[in-house]
């Protein structure tokens, strides 16, 4: 019983349109002074942007909190991948590690993203792929697997709480 | 996230407390029975799963019953739901780039 546990996974996938040619928006996923403008949200800055784009090459990016994000100020953010498909303005492939620095043992989540690239009229679709196939130590990897593998026992739980509440 | 949660569930026989609490509640003295432990040694575990804030605990006529609390579970959800909106937000800003592009 435990050990299904960490078989589970979880994907989130996204679609966007962009109103961009298909050679913008790869350049704007592959060139790491490109990819540096975009990839941090709002109050992070890009400390470190590598990105050897072959099959086996490091894509390495460092994220770090601002001063408008107070207590968290310079905490920083790394992800670091390698590269295991490359089809040019097509498709990416890499597999992640994505942690706080300093809190590896318990935030760090393994990922594999896949990037799509196609065309439709003069837009360009971007589709995203990622599978989170563990998150930190075994204990949060158990902990992760109860919440999406026994959804059904949560919900159990969910309506034995709200019957307590009453 | 709150690593106690998980320092807490990192324990195999407290993960079992845990399995064994999603099916219902249950008193010390059942929890230290079906698996097969000493009852002092179930308490130990169920006031580490208490104070991680895992397992709740009322009394019933004159058990104290232990059951699972949602809040936990829901951390775990809510932390991966921030990786999520991050991604939300950077393809937004990947569109607001390519808006400024030539």
């Amino acid at each position: 019983m435990i050990l299904q546990l960490f078989k589970k996974k979880k994907e989130l996938t996204f679609e966007r349109a962009y109103a961009a040619p298909i050679a913008a928006v790869w350049d704007a996923w592959t060139r790491p002074e490109m990819l540096r403008q975009w990839w941090g949200p709002e109050k992070t800055s890009i400390t470190d942007c590598e990105v050897d784009l072959r099959v086996g090459g490091r894509i390495h990016i460092v994220m770090e909190a601002g001063e408008q994000m107070g207590k968290y100020q310079g905490t920083r953010w790394p992800m670091d991948g390698t590269f295991t498909l490359v089809d040019t303005q097509r498709a990416l492939r890499y597999d992640a590690r994505s942690w706080t620095e300093g809190e590896q043992d318990t935030t760090t989540i393994d990922h594999v993203n896949d990037v799509t690239l196609s065309e439709d009229g003069d837009k360009t679709v971007v589709s995203l792929r990622i599978t989170i196939n563990e998150i930190g130590s075994g204990a949060k990897m158990a902990a992760f697997g109860m919440k999406w593998g026994y959804k059904q026992q949560l919900d159990k739980l969910d309506t034995y709480l709200s019957q307590e509440a009453q | 996230m709150d690593a106690t949660t998980f320092a807490a569930l990192g324990e195999p026989t407290r993960l079992q407390i845990v399995e064994l609490l999603r099916e219902r509640p249950f008193a010390v003295g059942d929890i230290a029975e079906v698996l097969s432990i000493r009852q002092p040694q179930a308490s130990k575990h169920l006031r580490v799963l208490r104070e991680a804030g895992i397992v709740g605990v009322e009394a019933v006529a004159r058990r104290r019953i232990n059951h699972l609390r949602a809040e936990p579970f829901e951390q775990i959800d809510d932390w991966v739901d921030s990786f999520e909106r991050l991604w939300e937000i950077r393809l937004d800003s990947l569109g607001t780039f390519l808006e400024g592009t030539p």
